[in-house]
């Protein structure tokens, strides 16, 4: 049973929507998928389509009270930063073990990046969520300077919302490439349709099928399904996909 | 997707359409001085370091994904800075042309789009 954490290297990368698709891409690959939010502020019930006032159900509520959306079970544990037991509650719940047909996505708030050192560990794979921008990259170092090692070994990265038309983000997103080469798992264009899809209270695949940044994250969940095959340890990206690449004469196309 | 975009795809009889493809190649891009501090910045060689942490690991099971990354480690792209950390790089692992400082590159490219030749 197979954790994913996705985390951001600050707030507003858009962890929560590359969350949700990863959740999205791993329950079209056959997979049990459950999101676990992890903040008071909590903005995934929108990538699903779900009213905005919806508040999830607890980790821990019964069946009865989950809270389905395109066959995934969306929960919430807000306690769960500050909790010393949060990772063997996950393993009391059956979750770290071996196993494929259960896969948690946990989504780590920016700030709560301490929480995230402790279930990097446990996790089959870290999605690190960045932007190609110049206040993201300027993090850069002292992230690393912080984690471990071992975390940052295991850690995968995604650039969210890349702008290509600007010249600025295209070199901010060429650095990361050649930073964090074969693990970079791929990028996603900017897209309008995220935000209208959200404000339209549809799911993206539902709103524009044909968006852009639908089909960059689809690429990304699916590059992440070899993950699953390594529960309890972490999965590390050994190879870029074409999503990686920012420009591709195959690439699809950008919803207007 | 907008109904005027819509309307242009339906002129052109496309389903969609792409944005120009851009070159961004390390080797191309203008080191703004910001990504001229973070080269320069040692903590970020940690990811770099922590190579050794993943070959040390087991081999997780074989991935989908297709290897086709072939570029350099960051700590070459130190060196060529004249006095990085693995200043001795393979002769033939960028070819002849990649090897040179990326200043001078800078420069030259500079040179050339002054001269209105980019």
């Amino acid at each position: 049973m197979p954790v994913i954490v996705t985390h951001g290297l600050k707030g507003g990368a858009g962890t929560t929507f590359i969350a949700a698709h990863i959740a999205m891409a791993l329950s079209e690959a056959g997979a049990d998928v459950t999101v676990l939010t992890t903040t008071q502020r909590d903005t995934m019930p929108l990538h699903f389509g779900l009213q905005p006032a919806m508040s999830l159900p607890s980790l821990f509520a019964p069946a009865e009270d989950a809270v389905l959306a395109a066959g995934i079970d969306l929960r919430s544990l807000t306690t769960a930063p500050e909790d010393n037991d949060f990772v063997p509650a996950l393993r009391d719940l059956g979750f770290l073990e071996t196993g494929q047909d259960k896969v948690m996505v946990i989504d780590v708030p920016a700030s709560e990046f301490a929480f995230a050192r402790r279930v990097v560990p446990h996790a089959s794979a870290n999605v690190c969520v960045i932007n190609a921008a110049p206040d993201t990259l300027a993090l850069m170092p002292q992230v690393l300077d912080e984690a471990s090692p071992e975390n940052i070994a295991s850690t995968s990265f995604v650039i969210n919302a890349l702008d290509e038309t600007r010249r600025l983000s295209r070199h901010s997103s060429a650095f990361i490439r050649e930073l964090v080469g074969a693990r970079l798992l791929g990028r996603v264009r900017l897209d309008e349709s995220v935000p209208e899809a959200i404000a339209m209270l549809q799911p993206l695949g539902k709103y524009a099928p044909s968006s852009a940044a639908l089909a960059d994250v689809k690429m990304i969940g699916t590059a992440l399904v070899p993950a699953l095959e390594t529960p309890g340890r972490p999965w590390v990206a050994r190879g870029s996909n074409p999503a990686a690449s920012s420009h591709s004469s195959s690439s699809p196309s950008r919803a207007a | 997707m907008r109904i005027d975009a819509r309307n242009l795809l339906d002129r052109l009889g496309k389903n969609d359409f792409a944005y120009k493809e851009f070159e961004d190649r390390f080797s191309e891009l203008e080191l703004w001085p910001i990504l001229e501090a973070l080269l320069r910045d040692p903590r970020l060689q940690a990811i770099d370091q922590s190579e050794a942490t993943v070959a040390a690991k087991p081999e997780p099971a074989p991935a989908e994904v297709v290897e086709t990354y072939s570029g350099e480690s960051l700590s070459s792209l130190f060196s060529r800075y004249g006095n990085g950390p693995a200043a001795s790089i393979p002769a033939d692992r960028r070819g002849g042309a990649q090897q040179q400082d990326v200043r001078a590159m800078l420069r030259h490219l500079s040179d050339l789009g002054s001269q209105g030749k980019i």
